[in-house]
């Protein structure tokens, strides 16, 4: 196993390619994770982009997230990093001080970011340089089919309900339709944060230090570990199988009426559930302080070593700031942040993108910012948290004993 | 990490013979020098070069994106005393190398045994129960197998048309890492056709002579068939053993990459993996790769020691 581990890091450091200049016109390699539907669209854009510039051809490739987290990380770690790749807001402070990412401000020429919400676009700087574009916005959701909602009877999601309305609601539609009311949100840091926001702590702080406790994390298992018990939310069996994939959500499996997700991924609900599919905001603290926030869904940076930033920062702009473009990604990738594109496809977003569009209308307003970046070590924590939370469901550890756990680990995490 | 004993083979290869003519024998080594190269190159580059940078890595922190960072034993402290995980990954690994690799050997063992006996088909058969060694590394298989043991699977629908009710095997701690012992216990085909090896070595006169004596079939077996094959045994043994240590693929696929339900099925490699290339600490990954190394070393080492008690080779007595 060690040469095998080795090995990998190895052999990505020999495979610098010669492929920039493909009969002599300039290659870029563009990479992203994502699903069939943001595939397809993706394609579309591209070969638009080709069209209009035909010295440029872009090769593409795409996977699910997990896998391409991996995958990048080591053609980065080899120095063969793609010129232009989609970012979460996860990576790009490990990106950003890694040297991976090229100084984004110095192309001004190619790449305008004049009509991007200036508290978004500063979510693409890492001390004081802008290192990446956010290229959509998204907000957390419970997704659920209203039909078997409306069906039980159950006063359904609502602005400013609180975590205590939506664990009643939860406990009456396990009642009613004898399925729990939703996914058990215990294993999410993302549920856990919006919980936490609505009490006004954060997950880290400002210094990126680790913004809550080992009671806090007690508290917020105890509940969700309760309501568990009662069959409100989804049994451990469920929950262990998530990955991350909608089809694997209780609520596409038909093992529960909701499900917390980002608005722009619940697309892949429709085609299992159907025409009941709902977005509603998220629960809020008890003084109705919202937890849920605009985040950047993803975000477009290019390497480093690329040989052709101008290039890069050309196509970047038009996957930002071209209206065609934008009509025809639409919100595959979260609502655009270019603010009069915004307001141009507006209108014309149809099914699913229009649901996410009207969504994020009803709650635009009413969030506080965003946090700021998490630090490098909170992408490991996300699976660790999932895992220990394993350990509450299987009743093999306390909430009390699996929290002291996780904040171990997250402060050896966000140390190093 | 059984590829390390290559370099050795290849120096002991090019050592120089004793010649009488100097000239033939730099063309012989010359050639001998060509024709080893792509393994030498192959250890060297491939398998030395590596090991020493992941034992240097072992020694660092180091993300992929930032310049290793030499942290002393810092790695190894911190597994061995701050991270409750780690441990409970050699629990698991530990109880699956304790159920699957005896239950495999005995499986073998009686295939190996009701075909020896065997008169006709002998051949088909062998190849039938040879085939899921072959396809069982592979990652469709163990998809399959989470499929057939999932909720509502194959093995949940027989087993309530039974009226035994145990649901899914792979969503419930204890369960999985049954499940997943199962997929190696069922590629018993590579120890089998070496057992099947072994049994065809004992002289028939042997059975003959204790069949005259009046010694029962399981006094035979006992006596005879067990003593004789014990060096075989013990070979199966060794082998199965090292490769359930390192057994990544199926926990890998069944658990869907996390060694669930509950870090059940979290084993080793697939905890080592986990370190590496989900959480950025190649220098963690490392050190436990050097952990494992050291551990199926001392495994196998303890192995050959008892080993004196209970194999017998048949020369021993001309000693």
């Amino acid at each position: 196993m060690a040469a095998v581990l080795t090995l990998g890091v190895l052999l990505t450091g020999c495979g610098g390619s010669d492929e920039s200049s493909g009969g002599g016109k300039t290659v870029l390699r563009y990479t992203w994770w994502g699903n069939p539907d943001r595939a397809a669209r993706t394609h579309e854009a591209v070969a638009l982009f080709e069209k209009e510039h035909p010295g440029i051809t872009v090769q593409t490739s795409f996977a699910g997230y997990e896998a391409y987290k991996q995958k990048l990380a080591t053609q980065a770690a080899g120095g063969d990093a793609p010129d232009v790749m989609q970012l979460d807001y996860r990576q790009i402070d490990q990106y950003a001080s890694g040297g991976i990412l090229l100084d984004l401000g110095k192309q001004k020429k190619a790449l305008r970011t004049d009509e991007i919400d200036a508290g978004l676009l500063a979510t693409g700087v890492v001390d004081g340089t802008q290192y990446a574009i956010p290229q959509g916005r998204g907000t957390e959701t419970v997704v659920y089919d209203a039909k078997q909602w409306k069906a039980a009877g159950v006063a359904l999601p609502r602005n400013g309900w609180t975590w205590d309305d939506w664990a009643d609601a939860m406990r009456e539609l396990a009642k009613k339709t004898g399925k729990p009311g939703s996914v058990d949100p215990g294993q999410s840091e993302d549920c856990f944060e919006v919980w936490l926001r609505g009490q006004g702590k954060t997950l880290y702080t400002q210094d990126r230090e680790l913004g809550f406790t080992a009671d806090d994390l007690t508290r917020w298992w105890t509940f969700t570990d309760k309501l568990r018990r009662e069959g409100a939310v989804s049994a451990a069996e469920q929950t262990t199988q998530l990955d991350g994939t909608v089809e694997n959500q209780p609520l596409a499996r038909g093992k529960a009426v909701s499900d917390f997700n980002w608005d722009a991924p619940a697309s892949g609900f429709t085609p299992i559930v159907g025409e009941g599919l709902t977005l509603g905001p998220m629960p809020s603290g008890t003084n109705g302080t919202p937890g849920q926030y605009f985040k950047p869904s993803m975000f477009m940076g290019a390497a480093a070593t690329s040989e052709h930033p101008e290039e890069s920062a050309a196509f970047i702009d038009f996957m930002i700031n071209d209206e065609k473009a934008a009509k025809i990604l639409g919100a595959s990738r979260g609502i655009p942040v270019n603010e009069p594109i915004r307001d141009a496809i507006g209108p014309g977003l149809k099914d699913f993108d229009k649901t996410i569009a009207d969504y994020q209308d009803s709650v635009d307003g009413k969030l506080e910012a965003p946090p700021q970046a998490p630090p490098s070590g909170d992408n490991a924590l996300q699976t660790t948290f999932g895992r220990d939370y394993d350990q509450v469901s299987f009743e093999q550890m306390s909430p009390r004993e699996a929290a002291e756990d996780f904040i171990t680990e997250a402060k050896a995490e966000v140390r190093s | 990490m059984t590829t390390t004993d290559i370099p050795v083979q290849a120096a002991r290869a090019q050592s120089p013979e004793p010649s009488r003519k100097p000239r033939g024998k730099r063309e012989r080594e010359g050639a001998a020098w060509v024709f080893l190269s792509p393994w030498v190159l192959g250890a060297v580059v491939l398998t030395l070069l590596p090991m020493a940078v992941s034992l240097y890595l072992s020694f660092t922190d180091y993300d992929l994106f930032n310049a290793p960072r030499w942290v002393g034993f810092r790695n190894y402290v911190q597994m061995f005393t701050e991270d409750p995980r780690y441990w409970r990954s050699v629990g698991a690994t530990l109880t699956y190398v304790v159920i699957a690799v005896p239950l495999q050997l005995a499986l073998a063992l009686a295939v190996a045994l009701a075909l020896k006996s065997m008169r006709r088909g002998k051949a088909f058969y062998r190849s039938a129960f040879y085939a899921p060694s072959l396809l069982g590394a592979s990652m469709s298989i163990a998809l399959v197998w989470r499929a057939v043991f999932n909720d509502g699977g194959t093995v949940d629908n027989v087993l309530s048309g039974m009226g035994v009710h145990t649901g899914g095997w792979v969503n419930k701690p204890g369960w999985a890492l049954l499940a997943v012992a199962l997929l190696t216990v069922w590629q018993f085909g590579a120890p089998m056709v070496i057992f099947l090896a072994g049994l065809q070595q004992i002289p028939a006169e042997l059975y003959e002579a204790a069949a005259v004596d009046g010694a029962s079939r399981r006094r035979q077996f006992i006596s005879i068939t067990l003593p004789m094959l014990s060096p075989v045994l013990f070979f199966n043994l060794v082998l199965q053993t090292i490769q359930a240590f390192q057994v990544f693929t199926p926990a890998f696929a069944v658990s869907g990459g996390k060694g669930g339900p509950a870090d059940s099925t979290l084993f080793y490699t697939l905890y080592l993996y986990d370190r590496g290339f989900v959480a950025s600490h190649m220098g963690y990954a490392s050190a436990m790769a050097w952990v494992l190394l050291i551990a199926i070393g001392a495994v196998t080492a303890v192995l050959f020691r008892t080993s004196r008690s209970w194999v017998f080779y048949a020369n021993e007595g001309e000693r």
